[in-house]
């Protein structure tokens, strides 16, 4: 079975850091309705610094890779993402181990660590309007895929569609964590930036880590 | 707030995070202001820089590293990610750092205010973050009780509120007391905690576990209510607690810190000489064998508490009201359902009525006896005492009703009914091998005028039956068996005491003149109309203040005109003539009438109260105008307004008075005068002569504002001395500008201090008003006094340093001759 690599991991966190560019005033404009409007540039702020941080010199392991770019992004995010994406990369990075590369089985349990860390973290649960709302699918979906016997690359386009279908899953709820809460019913009706800027997160994974190529 | 440590306390370190670097500088500025001495170690994490809002685990981290000194760390943070940032540094803090640090959820000003001062006391991170965490408290009980404020509903839909202890002794009995007889009366269920401890809740019904909160003066008290009344509750308990639970000060000032090793200390007034009589503590049979089924048992204890309440109930109307309150908190006691609960699940387990009670009477007392506080720990001895006389009864022994003593009575310690049942015509004196000059007994020895010695030391009792005894219960003195000529030296002092105060008493009705001729008016402070026949019957000249507080106090609505005029008029009669002088209502934030409410206020001292908050309702005072006015139909009245700062005010009440006379004019006669407590007024004395008919001079107030030390702060006792050259020299000034316009009188302690009298008739004061049962001592000391010697004493005083020298002057002076220095007396 094919390997996930550090390079693989570190196109993963490119084309993160990229999406996340592009899509830096619509998250914004999510956040500015239900939020404080400042998602997209926290996240941009932050996934723009976790990349110059691994870019030039990437860490020799995978498990340290990932853990440095949750490290940057607990500095520079500012925002509550900041603790929550840095919880979900430092957890996802101890569990990948000191290797440099990593099975995908072994992939998939570094993401349900992280989902897990998140979790713990912002004591979210699904259906609470958060990001939550598309990484736990997302991970779900992972690992039935994986279960089943399905090839990787198939697994996480599983996780990469969990992931949407769970972002827009979040437009009808009413935030119960967050900022977003303050407004209680009057949160229905807008996506989730948090959720929104996780599914990017998986759609990016989904792009690059079933290895060479499979990025665009 | 914790007391600051010696050295060598806890070195705690405190994080800020915040969002905003700013914010968090300027809190930090903000706590260091109030933080005296060596401030904690504080470090800053918030803001990713100067000025883009957010925060940073990794520096959360640094900066708990930063201020640890091995003590640990408390963590402030404001709202949303600051929480899960500080969550996430712990993780990446070494396990051996992260386990001394505390994730506070104090509000971040108000937490960060209180965990500095906290820490720089010394206090470890459990107590920093305990007190972080009570740091909005003070914000509630304010808020919450201010007219609009409402009562918290707690998680759990119970409403809260909270107060802190002001009662000197903290809850104990009496003040427990009333709170449980407050909240029994209500449809609530009623729960109170020590949050400044964290013991409880127990139920606010129950007098022994509201006692077993421990709750000191200064501690902060939560009360909780769920049912139909609660909200009732949650008032009346907080303005309960706000009254002090009616607590009357200790008519003895200040308790002494009760110091078992340094007695023995006197514990009531006089000489006593006179045989030992050993009064043996009995140990009560408990029989444990059941004598029927447990119904039986349970009935025979039912009837043992019924006659043990009427028991209670007769010695208490038999020691008068001021006594009251320690026998209502014996009959609560008997009242308890959780004494008398755990008792009748014994007897429903088969015990015998005594055994069941036996254990949980000895229970309870261990609960008390194993509290910090040494006050609270002798309540023990109150459910001792109540707990043997049920066994008594249970026993088929008597009840005591009096004691068979003829001479000094001696013993380990006595219960309330036995020293309630002491005869003074045969019990001399009394000396007690423990207890303490509070002890409920004590205190009833003491209003007995029993000469009485306590914490003499267990060598005592060891003194045979017969034994000459020699009690000096003013210095705290027993001699075992003295030599004839010392013991003939004490009869002699007594004897000397005795005619002294027989002769005092006759000659008491008389005027009281200098030997130069002066006379010097000495009348009585009083607050009811028993206190006024009190008065007439020691010799007053009339009434320098009466106190109307009583009659606005713990009650549903004001007194009406009639009411009020009634109580004056009583009062007039009962002086039979002489005048008498009322004094409008003097309360303030501290004291808040249930009809009235006030805000309250950080220094109530200083605060709305006295006539500034009477003008705050001009009907209420309107209505007390009034009646004074229809008293003046029944006798000589005088009109006085306490706590008066500016003309303006006099000139209000003035209008008033016209107004309240209406139709009517003023009654011809009625004289109005302002109390002179405010320094202002001392000063710019010259601006109220033209407006007033008399001054009275209450030199508590007047120092405590002169020398800005609280009365009854056992702490400032020293310094807020009246005899302070500061505060004679208001009286001075006053007096001598007010001569031959307006009279002038002094109605505060000092009135009836003998150092203080011959400088205050030195000073030109021609009135003291004092004490009733001080009238005849006051007037006797003022017939040896001649007021030329007392001038040129003044003068002298007004030039000494403090009030040490005062002192020292008039013990010289006094010493000097009977008239303080025999000279001729230049006119004062």
């Amino acid at each position: 079975m094919e390997q996930v690599s550090t390079d693989d991991l570190l196109a993963w966190i490119r084309l993160f850091a990229r999406l996340v560019a592009e899509n830096r005033d619509a998250l914004t404009e999510l956040d500015a309705a239900i939020g404080d409007a400042d998602h997209g540039a926290n996240m941009h702020r932050g996934t723009t610094a976790a990349l110059a941080a691994v870019d030039g010199a990437a860490p020799a392991s995978a498990g340290a890779l990932v853990k440095k770019v949750g490290m940057t992004l607990v500095s520079t995010v500012g925002g509550a993402s900041g603790p929550l994406y840095g919880t979900f990369f430092l957890r996802v990075g101890t569990a990948l181990g000191e290797e440099a590369s990593v099975a995908p089985a072994d992939v998939a349990a570094a993401l349900r660590a992280g989902l897990e860390g998140v979790v713990t973290r912002g004591r979210a649960e699904a259906g609470d309007k958060t990001m939550v709302d598309a990484l736990a699918p997302a991970v779900a979906a992972c690992e039935e895929a994986l279960a089943a016997g399905r090839p990787w690359a198939e697994a996480l386009a599983a996780a990469a569609d969990a992931a949407a279908a769970g972002r827009d899953a979040t437009t009808p709820m009413v935030a119960r964590k967050g900022r977003a809460s303050y407004l209680g019913e009057r949160s229905a009706g807008h996506q989730d930036p948090g959720a929104t800027s996780a599914a990017l997160l998986v759609a990016a994974a989904a792009q690059t880590l079933a290895g060479g190529g499979a990025g665009g | 707030m914790s007391a600051p440590r010696a050295a060598g306390g806890s070195r705690v370190g405190i994080v800020v995070v915040s969002h905003s670097r700013a914010l968090a500088e300027a809190a930090v500025g903000l706590a260091a202001e109030v933080v005296s001495g060596r401030p904690a170690r504080t470090a800053v994490a918030a803001g990713l820089d100067e000025s883009t809002f957010g925060t940073d685990a990794v520096r959360i981290a640094a900066a708990v590293e930063e201020v640890d000194d091995g003590d640990g760390v408390v963590v402030l943070m404001d709202v949303g990610s600051a929480v899960l940032s500080a969550e996430l540094a712990l993780e990446l803090l070494p396990d051996d750092v992260r386990e001394r640090v505390v994730l506070s959820p104090a509000p971040l000003v108000e937490g960060l205010l209180v965990a500095s001062v906290v820490a720089a006391g010394g206090a470890d991170r459990a107590e920093v973050a305990a007190e972080a965490r009570a740091a909005l408290l003070a914000k509630d009980t304010h808020l919450g009780t201010a007219p609009d404020g409402e009562p918290a509903p707690a998680a759990d839909g119970r409403l809260t509120g909270s107060f802190v202890v002001a009662n000197p002794h903290g809850l104990h009995a009496r003040p427990a007391a009333r709170l449980v007889g407050e909240v029994r009366r209500l449809d609530a269920d009623v729960t109170v905690r020590n949050l400044t401890t964290g013991a409880g809740p127990v139920p606010a019904g129950s007098l022994s576990r509201v006692a077993t909160l421990g709750a000191l003066r200064g501690h902060e008290v939560e009360v909780a209510a769920a049912g139909p009344e609660a909200r009732e509750a949650v008032d009346r308990v907080l303005a309960l607690a706000a009254r002090a639970f009616d607590e009357a000060p200790d008519p003895d000032g200040e308790r002494p810190d009760p110091a078992p090793s340094a007695g023995p200390l006197p514990a009531s007034p006089g000489i006593a000489i006179g045989p030992a009589v050993r009064l043996r503590a009995v140990p009560v049979p408990v029989d444990e064998r059941p004598a029927g089924p447990p119904e039986h048992e349970e009935r025979r204890l039912a009837d043992a508490l019924a006659a043990v309440r009427r028991d209670v109930r007769r010695t208490r109307d038999r020691t008068g009201p001021g006594q009251a309150g320690v026998f209502d908190a014996h009959l609560l006691l008997l009242d308890d359902a959780e004494l008398t609960g755990a008792a009748r699940a014994g007897t429903d387990a088969g015990t015998s009525a005594a055994g069941a009670w036996a254990r949980a009477v000895t229970a309870l007392e261990a609960q008390w006896a194993a509290l910090p506080d040494p006050y609270l720990r002798a309540r023990a001895a109150d459910v001792r005492a109540v707990g043997d006389q049920v066994l008594r009864v249970l026993a088929g022994q008597a009840p005591v009703h009096d004691v068979d003593v003829d001479g000094v009575l001696v013993a380990e310690d006595l219960t309330p009914a036995l020293a309630g049942a002491l005869d003074p015509g045969r019990v001399l004196g009394v000396v007690l091998s423990g207890s303490s000059p509070t002890a409920h007994a004590v205190i009833l020895v003491r209003a007995l005028g029993i000469p009485a010695v306590v914490a003499a030391g267990p060598g005592l009792l060891d003194v045979p039956d017969g034994t000459p005894l020699v009690v000096d219960g003013t210095e705290g003195r027993v001699l075992v068996d003295p030599p004839a000529a010392v013991a003939e030296e004490y009869r002699t002092r007594r004897r000397e005491l005795a005619d002294r105060r027989a002769r005092d008493a006759a000659e008491a009705p008389r005027e009281a003149v200098t030997r130069d001729g002066r006379r010097v008016a000495v009348s009585a402070n009083v607050g009811s109309v028993t206190d006024a026949r009190a008065a007439a019957a020691a010799g007053a000249d009339g009434v320098g203040l009466l106190r109307t507080e009583v009659l606005f106090l713990d009650r549903d609505r004001p007194p009406t005109a009639e009411e009020q005029e009634r109580e004056y008029a009583a009062v007039l009669d009962a002086l039979a003539g002489r005048p008498v002088t009322v004094r409008t209502l003097d309360v303030g934030g501290d004291k808040p009438l249930r009809y009235w409410p006030q805000a309250a206020e950080a220094n109530p001292f200083l605060g709305v109260r006295g006539l500034r908050l009477s003008l705050t309702r001009p009907d209420l005072l309107r209505t007390q105008l009034a009646a004074v006015c229809r008293a003046a139909r029944h006798g000589p009245v005088r009109l006085m307004v306490p706590m008066v700062t500016v003309v303006e005010e006099v000139l209000a009440v003035r209008r008033l008075l016209t107004e309240a006379a209406a139709p009517g004019p003023v009654p011809d006669g009625l004289r109005v005068g302002v109390m002179v407590e405010v320094p202002a007024v001392a000063l710019n004395i010259e601006a109220f002569l033209p407006h007033v008919d008399f001054l009275s001079i209450g030199t508590n107030d007047l120092t405590q504002y002169t020398l800005a030390a609280e009365r009854g702060s056992p702490a400032l006792a020293a310094l807020a001395d009246p005899l302070d050259p500061a505060v004679l020299r208001l009286v001075g000034e006053t007096a001598s500008r007010a001569a031959g316009r307006v009279p002038v009188s002094v109605c505060g302690e000092a009135a009836a201090d003998p150092a203080a009298v011959p400088v205050l008739v030195g000073l030109g004061v021609r009135e003291l008003s004092v004490a009733p049962s001080a009238v005849p001592t006051v007037k006797a000391a003022v017939r040896r006094l001649d007021s030329g010697a007392c001038a040129e004493l003044a003068r002298r005083c007004l030039a000494a340093a403090g009030a040490a020298e005062v002192r020292a002057l008039v013990r010289a002076a006094v010493a000097d001759g009977p008239g303080v220095r025999s000279r001729p007396a230049p006119d004062a």
